[in-house]
């Protein structure tokens, strides 16, 4: 845990419940909320108070193993100069968050691309329609239940590679090792 | 005449109609498309569309390991590739806890600001072009390919340069580099004066580009607009001054701003970053000529190269503005999840919309191309 | 070589060649054409992919193809050439092919670097196709990845001999085995998939009509035929004959 934490951080972090946070580099804090309803409100604070103007990205991670999507809202502010990752986890089974975009705008380019490549649906989006998968008809392709190299089995066809030498590095255990 | 299949239908009358601007054609930036309506030659409402370069990278990467995504990454931006590398190789490093040795910490800034000016004499071209001075397009590649000389001297390859690994780089200057690179340095900043004339300073440039795709501050800050575009509304932000990465903070240069927030705002911003480059490239090359040591730390063998699990978050400085790695690691041989956020994400869809209301047809492809707008990197 | 036969006698199902195609004058005629043709080629101007970026310093004043009579040509229906400066995904690969078939004959299609030949670094990507030459007939492939300048140069020439000397009539082949490749489209795009051009009736008109330019594949179109509403493209063509 750091010591220094910037005065406006102190005072938002305690007005959430729920907040936990540490020091992840030098002026980079992850902020972890237990509850993810608790986030769009850590974010009016953020951005209210301590000005964090500038969402820099939204990141989604799948967690097949515990059935959960992790969403990481990614803050920066011009001011304060500290980068906040703050990390919420989300059931898969619905899969349904709240967007945020009205408070930041570059929200809806994100939360479209996350809804695209991994299926989770953001209530109040400014547009949710496909944006760079506009000709697909298969899964949300992020997911790691999506085998891509399966897909492509089935879709395309290329033409094996497999010179001598390369057949023979391979009988001699060469490639990747383990 | 008509023929016999014709069939007349009388259609109410409209002032409005719908244009497909792009992916073929030459005003656009890459393979991208727009869709724009139109009242006379005034837009009225614009939808950009992309997709056309999605090849799915940061599937790939999770599919590869560690060390083989250094190929991977520089292709998600084809015009300025080395901040991706870089990007990429600082995100391991933090997870990975990785020492760059301090010789390759230099090489690293060396090819960074060199991709930035190419990445620069590029955009001269391109906005040049889109206001109908092609010549200037004709010296602003071919002063690139200079540069992608030396690129080749120290890389062996011109555009794609896969250089920077976790760890360090791939190989140390050959003989005579540095000077050869002094040289081309020195014959860029010699053109300036020329361009100058023929491009920062012309009627046709100045007219056009003058209130132009023009944006605010607070317009900025609220669409994510980052890099060059930000500064030319007035905000003197530059992640290599704020959150300095590699030897930054031990050179000096200046975060160039201009405050009018158009098209030509933004060209000039450019300008004032290549003297910023040519500047911290001299200071690198004299760095380079007294810093000695090893190139890359020592890393286990490649194939079998475990990261420990965690997350890391890794922001760049690249020509248009801020390039961001969002890496994941599980522990095992391949990265769990690589998220990338290109600054065109922000620049190509919503504030290009929005700059578009109200524009004439003809300024669409200058307002995108001055917003530097890369859209393999909005697609991945 | 494909591994399909390519059908150099015409086919007893399509036009004779009429006596003046066969004479010496008629080939003679063919051959200044070509000559001509392949010193004056427009290069359509789409990036499909990140080898574009190598055709600025190609195409400027570094290594200048205007020396050997190229010129970039911003609408298909002019141009001669199409590149295919890469990986191509599904969304680009359907423009692309309505842009092929936009352009006039005869028309060569040029692959730039691994991807276009076997999927490059892309190979187990879910976006990208693999093999250019399953849904266009291409001319000539460039290796590298990505190629450089010289390279493209190089190809250029070779190309230019190629026309020069009439081996290059692979665009024949679109039409005379239209429904494989239109059967190859289908399989990405789904089976409505259609395009505005009439590519049968091209291929009558330059008297490329062959056996495989109808099939099953081609049976799917009649619903689209704007030009004989009710009949059919398939079927307006066996009326015809
Ligand atoms: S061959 Fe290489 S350079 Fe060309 S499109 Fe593929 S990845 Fe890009």
């Amino acid at each position: 845990m750091s010591k220094s934490l910037p005065t406006p951080l102190e005072g938002v972090f305690r007005r959430v419940p729920g907040v936990r946070w540490r020091q992840q580099a030098e002026r980079h804090l992850r902020v972890e909320l237990s509850e993810a309803e608790n986030l769009p409100a850590l974010l009016a604070l953020l951005k209210g108070e301590a000005g964090y103007r500038h969402l820099s990205a939204i990141s989604c991670v799948d967690w097949p193993d515990a059935d959960e999507f992790e969403l990481v809202y990614h803050l920066d502010s011009y001011t304060t100069q500290v980068l906040i990752s703050a990390h919420i986890r989300l059931p898969a089974a619905p899969g349904r968050y709240v967007s945020v975009s009205g408070l930041y705008r570059p929200a809806g380019f994100f939360e479209r691309d996350i809804h695209e490549m991994f299926g989770v649906q953001f209530e109040g989006a400014l547009d949710l329609r496909p944006f760079i998968l506009t000709e697909w008809g298969g899964p949300p392709p992020m997911r790691k239940s999506f085998d891509t190299e399966g897909y492509v089995r089935d879709h395309y066809q290329w033409v094996d590679y497999g010179p001598e030498w390369l057949a023979e590095l391979e009988k001699r255990g060469g490639g990747i090792v383990e | 005449m008509h023929p016999d299949h014709y069939r007349h239908t009388e259609l109410p009358p409209s002032t409005e109609y719908e244009l497909y601007f792009g992916p073929n054609h030459p005003g656009i930036e890459g393979n991208y498309a727009l869709k724009a309506r139109l009242a006379g030659d005034t837009v009225v409402a614009l939808e950009a569309d992309g997709g056309y370069l999605h090849r799915g990278f940061e599937k790939l990467m999770e599919q590869r390991l560690w060390i083989q995504n250094i190929a991977l990454v520089p292709r998600i931006c084809v015009p300025d590739p080395v901040p991706m590398e870089e990007t990429y190789a600082r995100a391991v490093e933090t997870l990975g806890g990785l020492e760059v040795p301090e010789r390759a910490q230099w090489l690293r800034m060396l090819v960074l600001e060199m991709s930035r000016l190419t990445a620069h004499l590029f955009y001269f071209g391109g906005h040049a072009a889109t206001v109908g001075l092609y010549t200037n397009m004709f010296w602003g590649v071919s002063d690139r390919d200079r540069l992608l000389d030396c690129f080749e001297q120290l890389t062996g390859a011109r555009v794609y340069h896969m250089y920077i690994t976790p760890g360090g780089v791939r190989r140390d200057t050959p003989p005579g580099f540095l000077d050869s690179l002094s040289e081309v340095l020195d014959y860029v900043e010699g053109r300036l004066p020329k361009f100058d004339d023929l491009f920062f300073d012309n009627a046709v440039l100045v007219r056009r580009a003058t209130g132009t795709g023009t944006m605010d501050q607070a317009f900025a800050i609220d669409y994510g607009v980052t890099g060059p575009n930000l500064r030319a509304t007035g905000l003197a932000h530059d992640l290599r001054r704020d959150y300095p990465y590699l030897k930054y903070a031990e050179v000096e240069f200046d975060v160039i701003t201009e405050t009018a927030g158009d098209a030509y705002a933004r060209t000039l911003v450019r300008r004032g970053e290549v003297i910023e480059s040519l500047r911290i490239l001299r200071q690198v090359i004299d760095k380079l000529r007294s810093v000695p040591g090893p190139i890359r730390c020592p890393l286990p063998n490649p194939l079998a190269w475990r990261i420990p699990a965690g997350d890391a978050y890794t922001r760049t400085e690249s020509s248009k503005g801020e390039l961001a790695y969002y890496i994941v690691s599980d522990g095992s041989a391949k990265p769990w999840r690589v998220h990338v956020r290109g600054p065109s994400q922000m620049h190509a869809v919503q504030t290009l919309e929005a700059l578009c209301v109200g524009a004439r047809i003809e300024d669409v492809a200058q307002i995108m191309f001055s917003l530097d707008a890369c859209p393999p990197e909005v697609d991945r | 070589m494909p591994d399909y036969p390519i059908y150099r006698d015409p086919p007893e199902q399509c036009r004779t060649p009429d006596a003046e195609e066969r004479s010496l004058w008629g080939r003679t005629l063919e051959r200044i054409a070509d000559h001509c043709r392949a010193r004056s080629l427009f290069v359509l101007h789409y990036c499909t992919g990140c080898g574009a970026i190598e055709l600025p310093p190609s195409m400027t004043s570094r290594f200048d193809l205007e020396r050997v009579g190229m010129q970039p040509m911003v609408t298909p229906r002019q141009a001669d050439l199409l590149l295919i400066t890469g990986y191509l995904s599904v969304k680009t690969l359907k423009r692309v092919i309505l842009t092929y078939e936009q352009m006039q004959g005869p028309k060569y299609v040029m692959g730039f670097g691994s991807c276009t030949i076997n999927g490059g670094m892309y190979w187990n990507s879910y976006a990208t196709v693999k093999r250019l030459d399953q849904y266009l007939p291409v001319d000539m492939y460039i290796a590298g990845c990505m190629p450089r300048p010289e390279a493209i140069q190089q190809a250029f020439l070779q190309l230019m001999e190629k026309i020069d000397s009439g081996r290059a009539q692979n665009w024949k082949e679109y039409y005379r085995r239209y429904d494989h490749y239109l059967g190859e489209q289908q399989a990405l795009f789904g089976e409505q998939f259609h395009t505005p051009t009439d590519v049968i009736g091209e291929a009558r008109h330059y008297s490329l009509f062959g056996p495989e330019t109808l099939g099953e594949h081609t049976a799917k179109l009649a619903k689209y035929d704007l030009y004989h509403p009710g009949q059919g493209a398939v079927d307006a063509l066996e009326v015809k004959r």
